[in-house]
């Protein structure tokens, strides 16, 4: 005999396996050192569920990648990644260099193009010739490599900034001159900076906390980002790339 | 069990599907391990698809990425392009768009919407920037091994029809893509259409996308066989400008190929708005000026009346 | 109670009382009646060259193919059963293929060599629940010759599944005196052109034919231009050199 209550009112169920955790990432590439960054928010809808969430993982001595969208899809993504980078490291005796990486989390990431990780990923490190690069890649894996790139909740906020920041968009230079190609690190350090702060006082989604990493090219220091204190070292071999991060105070309303 | 399920799982044509997500870390084949070092088994190309263990996934997955049905769904795939490549006396001209829009908002201006699959054969992207990147790279590899084994390269009309069979082997699971195969080989030149439903097309010209209508005016206003290859390389331009600037979901720049008998050749990119105001520069075909017509419009229109009427 | 030896040389993936595998060792004898291969590395690049027995005149000696391109970066050369060669080879080209399509870079030699090894040692084996795909050992041993981020390379592979990097190797009927001959002459700073001289000198000391354009085979991978067969008119500009 069946229910009539529920024959009443038919109901329909859906499979629903994502949801959003808001937050932002963000990374530049500049001559010889990358820069990737996120805030540590972790929400869902309303709710903050934790102030102190890290987006932004070290993956080798010269890749960092960040992770937005679906906080339990990223996290697990992440792990995977880093175990594929563990068993090509055994299988080929070396660290897998950056366009590799970037190739790999777009097969990684079309795998499951029929049951998608909810994550955008921003990959920011050195390339094999020494130059910084930032590749960024959507769910389904199509990627690009880019000089900068802002994903996640605050996402259009932040990118415009970027846009007449970076790449100077509508910005005409005085007669005689012209933009430069590449920014000097404390120059990008201070535009990560203001970008979070700015995303946090008009994003609700955005604050809590910020962590800078920054990937130097072999060779280049930290010259010029004294003012910027609390700089840890990551890195995990000598005389190769070296990685720091660099955490910050956003407002926690 | 679902049809589609067990259809797809089984020996398909193209990639293998895994049945169910619960499978111990299904979405790793042997082959990942790194070409295998020591370690693997045989290689067998694209690893095995994840699919979500439900009724119909192709309804999932439909549910939670397709920005047509539901503006709100979650996983935002991106779309939007114009794209056109044609055959001519003088081989080959493609030229694409390069912006991507999630929804309403520009993801990219700076797309590569033309993949080189090798050094003689190009593909072009249109609906899903993944699908046509992936598996027009997955082309390419096979392209190669083609060579390898036969000791020729592939013909463009082999190329274009293994693509057909590897994604009308995915019908109906979610798949968007609209591409072009361009190349150069024995017959000569060629051009073939291939989509996602499984089309496949030879032809003379094509243009494919969401501006493809306002590229057609204008390509169709000034094909010619005998096109010279400057006259070619600017119909081109001319045409992505054309849909840059009617289609809300195509602009920021043009990226332009040619192909010839040697293979592709990178002619240029223009951003569009500079096309508008001040044409491509100094280039081949240049007409010299704007392709706007505010040009054609000066002083007769009610934007900029004529001086005299200004004033008074 | 022990079978005959008779009986351990059936079972591919049974050891004989002394710890042998008779099948893997009579297939290390089978390349040893091989035509003689022979490979050199130098800072330079790395040089192979095959020895082409044209048993009949009839025979059209551009047919016998026995150096393989792998990709680009990587080259091949053969003595033994070669057609068992080719299954290996083109196991070589996917997982080259595979890593450029996975990873968006050239595979290493090493890494290369070292998939091909797995396959050599997948006999009486089955993949999965698929069927046994080979019943025996492979009768082939390879020299593959590459150029990738560590500077030019040379490996030998056999049938055990074994391989070794070499800077001078010769595999097939006269190897021992050739491999002699390369440990005498091969030297440190050798020129490619050096190399190609002494490949087919060593090849000429082993031949039963009169060495010329038609019976050998001489390919190199460089880094500058790759992989390459070199063709009649090279290979008889250096046949004249030597």
């Amino acid at each position: 005999m069946p229910d009539m209550a529920s024959l009443a009112h038919p109901q329909q169920r859906a499979f629903n396996p994502y949801t959003e955790n808001g937050g932002t990432i963000l990374a530049i590439a500049g001559a010889d050192f990358s820069v990737i960054a996120g805030d540590t928010r972790q929400s869902e809808g309303y709710s903050i569920q934790t102030r102190y969430a890290p987006k932004v993982f070290r993956l080798t001595d010269r890749a960092v990648l960040a992770v937005n969208g679906f906080a339990a899809d990223g996290n697990m993504f992440v792990k995977k990644v880093k175990q594929r980078l563990e068993w090509y490291r055994h299988a080929h005796a070396k660290d897998m260099p950056l366009r590799a990486i970037a190739r790999l989390i777009q097969t990684m990431l079309y795998a499951r193009r029929f049951f998608p990780y909810y994550v955008y990923n921003i990959l920011g490190g050195i390339e094999e010739d020494g130059t910084g690069a930032v590749y960024s890649f959507d769910p389904v894996g199509s990627y690009e490599r880019e000089a900068c790139r802002a994903a996640g909740a605050a996402q259009s906020l932040v990118q415009p900034f970027l846009d007449n920041q970076i790449y100077f968009k509508n910005q005409v230079p005085a007669p005689g001159t012209s933009h430069p190609a590449h920014l000097p690190l404390p120059t990008v350090l201070s535009i990560v900076i203001d970008s979070f702060t700015s995303a946090t006082e008009r994003h609700i989604e955005v604050g809590d906390g910020l962590e800078i990493y920054i990937v130097l090219a072999k060779g280049r220091t930290l010259h010029g980002t004294e003012s910027i204190g609390g700089m840890q070292e990551l890195t995990t071999t000598d005389d190769g790339e070296r990685v720091f991060v660099v955490r910050r105070d956003l407002k926690k309303d | 069990m679902n049809s589609i399920l067990q259809r797809y799982s089984g020996s398909s044509a193209g990639g293998r599907l895994s049945k169910s997500v619960v499978e111990d870390d299904s979405d790793f084949s042997d082959a990942m391990w790194g070409s295998e070092a020591g370690f693997g088994t045989l290689a067998k190309g694209v690893p095995g698809f994840v699919v979500p263990s439900v009724p119909d996934p192709a309804a999932f997955l439909r549910l939670h990425t397709d920005d047509h049905a539901d503006p709100s769904c979650r996983i935002k795939i991106q779309h939007g392009t114009t794209t056109l490549a044609f055959r001519f006396q003088g081989g080959v001209i493609v030229a694409v768009d390069s912006r991507a829009t999630a929804g309403s908002y520009v993801a990219s201006g700076t797309v590569k919407k033309v993949i080189e699959i090798n050094p003689y054969l190009l593909g072009t992207m249109a609906g899903g920037a993944a699908d046509c990147q992936y598996w027009e790279t997955y082309l390419g590899m096979h392209c190669r091994l083609h060579e390898l084994r036969n000791r020729e390269r592939i013909s463009v009309s082999a190329a274009s029809k293994y693509l057909s069979n590897l994604v009308y082997s995915y019908k109906g699971m979610g798949l968007s893509m609209g591409t072009m195969i361009c190349g150069w080989d024995k017959t000569g030149p060629a051009v073939f259409y291939v989509d996602s439903d499984g089309t496949r097309l030879k032809g003379d010209l094509f243009s494919v996308g969401s501006g493809s209508t306002f590229a057609y005016g204008v390509l169709d206003q000034g094909y010619r066989w005998d096109l010279t290859d400057e006259e070619a390389q600017e119909l081109g331009r001319r045409s992505i400008y054309a849909a840059g600037h009617r289609d809300a979901f195509s602009g920021n720049s043009c990226n332009l190929y040619h192909v010839k008998e040697d293979g592709w050749k990178f002619i240029g990119n223009y951003d569009i708005t500079k096309l508008h105001y001040e044409g491509p520069g100094n280039v081949a075909g240049s007409p010299g000026h704007g392709y706007g017509y505010d040009l054609r419009v000066e002083g007769r229109s009610s934007a900029n009346p004529p001086e005299v009427a200004a004033q008074a | 109670m022990f079978l005959t030896r008779s009986e351990y040389d059936r079972g591919v993936n049974t050891f004989s009382p002394e710890g042998r595998l008779f099948q893997v060792e009579y297939a290390i004898e089978a390349i040893k009646l091989g035509s003689t291969t022979v490979g050199i590395r130098t800072p330079e690049g790395v040089v192979l060259a095959v020895e082409k027995r044209v048993q009949s005149p009839l025979l059209e000696s551009s047919s016998i193919e026995k150096i393989m391109e792998i990709d680009t970066h990587l080259g091949c050369a053969m003595s033994g059963l070669t057609a068992d060669a080719r299954t290996m080879i083109d196991h070589a080209r996917v997982t080259a293929q595979n890593h450029a399509f996975t990873y968006d870079e050239k595979i290493k030699v090493e890494s290369v060599t070292q998939a091909v090894c797995d396959l050599a040692l997948r006999f009486g084996e089955s993949v999965h629940d698929e069927e046994a795909m080979m019943s025996r050992p492979f009768g082939v041993a390879l020299l593959i010759a590459g150029v990738d981020e560590l500077g030019p390379q040379l490996y030998h592979t056999d049938p055990s599944g074994t391989f070794m990097r070499y800077d001078a190797k010769a595999i097939g009927s006269g190897s021992e005196a050739a491999q002699s001959e390369l440990q005498d002459k091969w030297h440190k700073q050798m020129t490619l052109l050096e190399a190609q001289k002494l490949t087919l000198r060593v090849l000429k000391q082993v031949m039963e034919e009169k060495l010329d354009h038609h019976n050998v085979q001489l390919a190199q991978v460089t880094p500058q231009k790759g992989f390459e067969i070199l063709d009649e008119v090279q290979l008889k500009e250096i046949i004249d050199a030597m």
